[in-house]
């Protein structure tokens, strides 16, 4: 099957052509079915191709399509690189995906642009799916700028609404600085190693000078951050939520957004060189990662608070990758990947169920209407915030005990994040479905559990949630940790734990007993104190309205970058383009012309005239010849 | 070989349609003819070995292979798209017998060994260009371009017949092979009249793909033939006419290149600058067209005046003729469609993008091929030109080309401006021909796919 890997992404990409050339004429189900199956089919030889790598013995595969862009001395065939990370993210990618194609049949079910929307996620399964088995980083960057395409599209997919395609524009401008540095990164890696494929940079990145690999990975990191949306690219992904519900599970917090953790463990060789790089990566991280959980503390919008969740996740995962902990993070991501698209998911299932409603302060009581998204979420809840036996407890203490390790200040904030984070994802569940409901009445007589096309991968993804840490248990419980084997080919520079195993369970406890106390908090807040959110700003505190508002980020980078840009742009647009390109262009465009209509007159059509011509032509060109 | 006997068999076994009366046979026997003349060029292109054939005189070595598999290829849908003008013609077997005399002379041009084949290429390939291009009998500007081109064209072959003579006379030979020999063996020592030749030799070929200043028929015949035919001679001609010049200036007279390459440098600079400034000004479509293909025959003329015999080079040059061919089979064909009803200036395009959006949207590609905008295949075809020209001594050319290229995209975009951007005087959608709309899609999405994996087509060409 390795051999077949091609198939992966061709099956969704003739998901999208279907749907993109004959959608409108399909039947919705039809539309759905193409779209699903495509990517079960991807699914289906991932699987295949990833049992068939877990028993060779050859860890790295290389499938040849075609050369691509031959020029000289660039060279750039058109290859798949199977080997263990990149055969990670396809089940990753392909299964959830799956899921969240089941899902969005239900969900999608009666809007107008249902076959469109089926285009778009289909593209984006293939662009992501490219991006991730590209055996050079050309490859991943035409993945990740179309992923982005895609992202763009999903998200201002409601295009009749002018707030959400000011949001799609937003996330695709803040990605396209990220991209700017991926790109210039990529162009230094060529300029430096001669050669962009992955085998070829990362067996020659000890030769070249520490700074040259630290401007290498600071400038891919910068891509890292637009795409994954770390401090200070983060602004897009919270409003990216105007996007339908699966959209933001499926790009906003499974996928698209863990691009940049798959580049970095892709690139780990230059990490493991750099410490600079590496430090600013850890700190960016974990400072996002508070960051985004204090944001989320007062969020009212369900699926704001998820998307902060995501931000301060992402930056947690970025907090691995810094202290080196390259596989945890790949582990996280996992994790993540199966507890947020739940979280998300379900969600999207209270939002069906509220007609639409986003708003916590406008819900309340819904676990008694709708059990299945409430045990779901609930379980999804628990994962998240990092209760054992849950997956999301491995994965976090994973990357905490590495943390431990390399830093201890940097362990401390990345325990307050996770503890920001049980309490926020507490509250919203508190808010959610427990107490009286608090939205109209009418709201409260339309309430109804969602389809079975819904809850399925709900509970799919809930079973993944609470099952998956079994993927990566601790070294020092003399388990197998199958994530760190798995990966171990592909990092190449291994970080080991030197922790002693007290050190190792006292921290394990010191977590549990943390997220343990901060929901009791939350519940002793929300349940017994029956706290509601502040309706509008002015009674809040200061600090309360600082946060509310996020910090008035959005506000400050208006004033602070696109103000003074709009200035200078309107000052060039008025004297460089309107007088000296304008008058430029105009004036070549007149030369031209000018220079036309005298030349036109040679061609009178009178052939006489053409045979003296060309007569001329051949005296002039044999004197040329013969005399000089 | 077998393509050449197949294509020239299928001209004389379509005369006969008339009188065993199998006309309404004869397209689909035509189109299949084609296409056994294509599998077995490829089959033979893929055995990897050639021989030459009467007396030397021919020989389909790869790289005729290769520029007689692009011919074909051309010509597969040329006759798909020009079926429906010829159709209810009563003289549709006339038509089609000549154009596939013109096609055996186009194949015999890409593996003529000896001069006397090149001249008996030239001529086949002409004379029923001539009486095609004359082909609309009641119409005085089609009638009118069949004659200049027969005069022109005549002027022409007298120039190549006395340059072959000339050639003859210094050299003793009419054999490539022998020529070139005679050439590195006397150096410098070659009578000043053998030069000459070459330069009459030049100047006929020059004619033959239109560069300044022999272009002057080519706007008045482009215009005036009926529009599949202008299709035939900016494709299928062209290709061949290059392909020839390219046999004859690197295998023969490339031991004297000093001796006719600034020649070329002058004539393609010339070719340029009349070329791009002339067709911003036209208002014609057809026209427009014409002075393009004058710019882009100048493109091609820089592959060989780069004169590097390797592998790049010919790949450049069979990229950029595929590319080429290709990209104005699909933009004819739509021209065709869109301006049956006489009407030929760009206003005939207003509005197309609301009455025919496929036609509109394959248009755009063509023009996006022609004027060289990524992700298209005319894109990497004139890039692969440059990166054949950056080593050489001509970089004053390159530049002038890139800036000539650019006013290039001017006219080109006349044409989208016009399809997407002007009220149309009627909304009445513009009809189609199934037949039509085939070669048109084909046609772009291969243009397409040249664009997207250019490194693909060009191993293909490795050789």
């Amino acid at each position: 099957m390795i051999k077949l890997i091609a198939l992966v992404p061709l099956f969704p990409l003739i998901g999208f052509l279907i749907n993109g050339f004959f959608g409108k004429k399909l039947s919705k189900g039809l539309s759905g079915g193409i779209a699903s199956v495509s990517v079960l089919a991807s699914f289906i030889v991932a699987v295949l191709a990833f049992l068939e790598l877990e028993h060779s013995t050859n860890k790295s595969h290389v499938v040849e399509l075609f050369s691509w862009i031959s020029a000289d001395t660039l060279n750039i065939p058109f290859e798949f690189l199977y080997d263990p990370l990149s055969a990670w993210f396809l089940l990753i990618i392909t299964g959830i995906g799956f899921l969240i194609h089941i899902y969005s049949t239900g969900y999608m079910h009666d809007d107008a642009g249902f076959s469109r929307f089926f285009t778009y996620l289909n593209l984006f399964v293939f662009f992501m799916l490219l991006l991730v088995m590209g055996n050079n980083y050309l490859i991943m960057f035409v993945g990740w700028e179309g992923v982005g395409l895609c992202s763009y599209l999903l998200i201002g997919f409601w295009f009749k609404n002018q707030a959400y395609n000011d949001a799609a524009r937003k996330a695709f401008v803040m990605n396209r600085i990220g991209d700017l540095g991926f790109l210039l990164g990529i162009i230094l890696i060529f300029v430096s190693y001669g050669s962009i494929s992955y085998g070829d940079v990362f067996s020659r990145a000890g030769v070249s000078s520490n700074a040259v690999v630290t401007a290498i990975a600071l400038l891919l990191f910068i891509g890292a951050m637009g795409k994954s949306a770390q401090i200070p690219l983060y602004t897009w992904l919270p409003d990216a939520m105007a996007g339908p519900t699966p959209v933001s599970a499926l790009i906003h917090a499974a996928t698209m957004v863990t691009a940049g953790i798959y580049m970095i463990v892709r690139s780990n060789v230059f990490y493991s060189i750099s410490e600079v790089a590496s430090e600013t990566v850890a700190i960016v991280g974990v400072v996002t990662a508070i960051f985004a959980a204090t944001i989320g503390l007062l969020q009212n919008d369900i699926k704001k608070i998820l998307a902060y969740s995501t931000v301060s996740q992402l930056g947690l995962m970025f907090l691995g990758l810094g202290v080196g902990a390259f596989s945890s993070s790949v582990f996280h991501v996992t994790t993540h990947a199966f507890f947020k698209a739940l979280l998300f998911l379900g969600a999207g299932s209270v939002i069906h169920a509220m007609g639409g409603e986003q708003d916590i302060r406008k819900m309340g009581g819904l676990k008694g209407k709708i059990k299945i998204t409430y045990i779901t979420m609930l379980l999804g809840t628990i994962a998240i915030s990092g209760i054992p036996p849950f997956s999301g407890f491995f994965s976090k203490d994973e990357i905490l005990a590495h943390t431990y390790e390399h830093s201890k200040l940097l362990w401390v904030l990345g325990m307050i994040a996770s503890m920001l984070t049980a309490f926020y994802m507490f509250r919203m569940l508190f808010l959610t479905f427990f107490g009286k409901f608090r939205g109209t009445h009418e709201q409260e007589h339309h309430l109804h559990e969602s389809p079975s096309s819904m809850t399925i991968p709900l509970m799919v993804l809930a079973a993944l949630s609470v099952l998956g840490g079994a993927l990566g248990l601790p070294e020092f419980w003399h388990m197998p940790n199958w994530m760190s084997e798995h990966l171990s080919p592909i990092i190449l520079h291994k970080n080991p734990s030197a922790l002693d195993h007290t050190t190792e369970w006292t921290l394990m406890g010191l977590a549990v007993v943390a997220a343990g106390v901060v929901i009791y908090f939350a519940h002793a807040m929300f349940i017994t104190n029956g706290v509601l959110p502040l309706e509008n700003e002015e009674k809040m505190k200061p600090w309360q309205k600082l946060i509310y508002n996020k910090y008035y980020v959005d506000e400050f980078y208006d004033a602070v970058i696109r103000k003074p840009l709009d200035l200078i742009s309107t000052a060039f647009y008025k004297f460089l383009d309107l007088q000296v390109i304008d008058g430029l262009v105009n004036g070549v465009g007149s030369m031209v012309k000018g220079t036309g209509n005298v030349v036109r007159l040679l061609q009178s059509g009178n052939i006489g005239f053409y045979i003296v011509s060309m007569v001329l032509g051949v005296i002039l060109i044999l004197l040329f010849t013969f005399i000089i | 070989m077998k393509g050449l006997l197949i294509v020239s068999g299928l001209g004389i076994l379509a005369m006969m349609a008339e009188i065993f009366k199998f006309k309404k046979l004869l397209f689909p026997l035509v189109l299949l003819g084609i296409l056994g003349a294509y599998v077995a060029n490829f089959m033979e292109w893929n055995s990897g070995f050639s021989i030459a054939v009467f007396d030397n005189m021919i020989a389909f070595d790869k790289v005729a292979l290769a520029f007689s598999g692009v011919i074909l290829a051309t010509a597969f849908f040329w006759f798909i798209m020009a079926n429906d003008y010829f159709e209810d013609m009563p003289t549709v077997v006339d038509h089609f017998s000549l154009v596939l005399f013109a096609l055996t002379g186009a194949l015999m041009l890409t593996a003529f060994k000896n001069m006397t084949t090149l001249f008996l290429g030239i001529e086949i390939m002409s004379i029923p260009l001539y009486v095609l291009a004359a082909s609309k009998k009641k119409d005085v500007k089609s009638n009118e371009a069949g004659f200049k081109y027969l005069i022109m064209g005549s002027f022409a072959s007298g120039f190549l017949l006395f340059g072959i003579a000339l050639v003859y006379g210094a050299t003793g030979s009419f054999d490539l092979m022998e020529i070139r020999a005679k050439i590195s063996e006397m150096g410098s020592g070659m009578p000043s009249f053998f030069y000459a030749g070459i330069i009459m030799m030049l100047i006929a070929m020059l004619f033959k793909v239109s560069a300044a200043p022999f272009h002057f028929w080519a706007p008045d015949v482009y215009q005036g033939s009926p529009t599949v035919i202008t299709a035939l001679m900016s494709t299928v001609v062209k290709t061949a006419a290059f392909a020839a010049i390219l046999r004859l200036f690197m295998i023969a007279f490339g031991g004297v290149s000093e001796s006719w390459s600034m020649v070329l440098a002058s004539v393609i600079a010339l070719s340029l600058v009349i070329a791009n400034f002339s067709a911003a000004v036209q208002t014609n479509v057809k026209r427009t067209l014409a002075f393009s293909s004058i710019s882009h025959a100048a493109f091609m003329l820089m592959v060989v005046l780069a004169n590097l015999r390797s592998n790049a080079t010919l790949d450049a040059l069979l990229y950029y003729s595929l590319a080429y061919s290709i990209g104005s089979i699909a933009a004819f064909g739509i021209i065709y469609n869109v301006t049956k009803n006489g009407d030929e200036t760009f206003d005939s395009f207003n509005g197309l993008g609301k009455r025919n959006p496929l036609m509109a949207a394959c248009m755009v590609v063509a023009m996006l091929s022609l004027a060289g905008i990524p992700i298209t295949a005319g894109f990497f075809a004139k890039y692969f030109v440059f990166t054949t020209m950056i080593g050489t001594g001509y970089k004053w050319l390159l530049i002038l080309a890139i800036l000539t290229s650019a006013v290039g995209v001017y006219y080109y975009f006349k044409v989208i401006i016009a399809m997407y951007f002007k009220q149309a005087t009627t909304e009445e959608p513009v009809t189609i021909e199934l037949s039509q709309k085939v070669v048109m899609i084909l046609t772009t999405l291969f243009t397409l796919a040249l664009g997207a994996v250019p490194g693909f087509v060009a191993e293909m060409f490795k050789f």
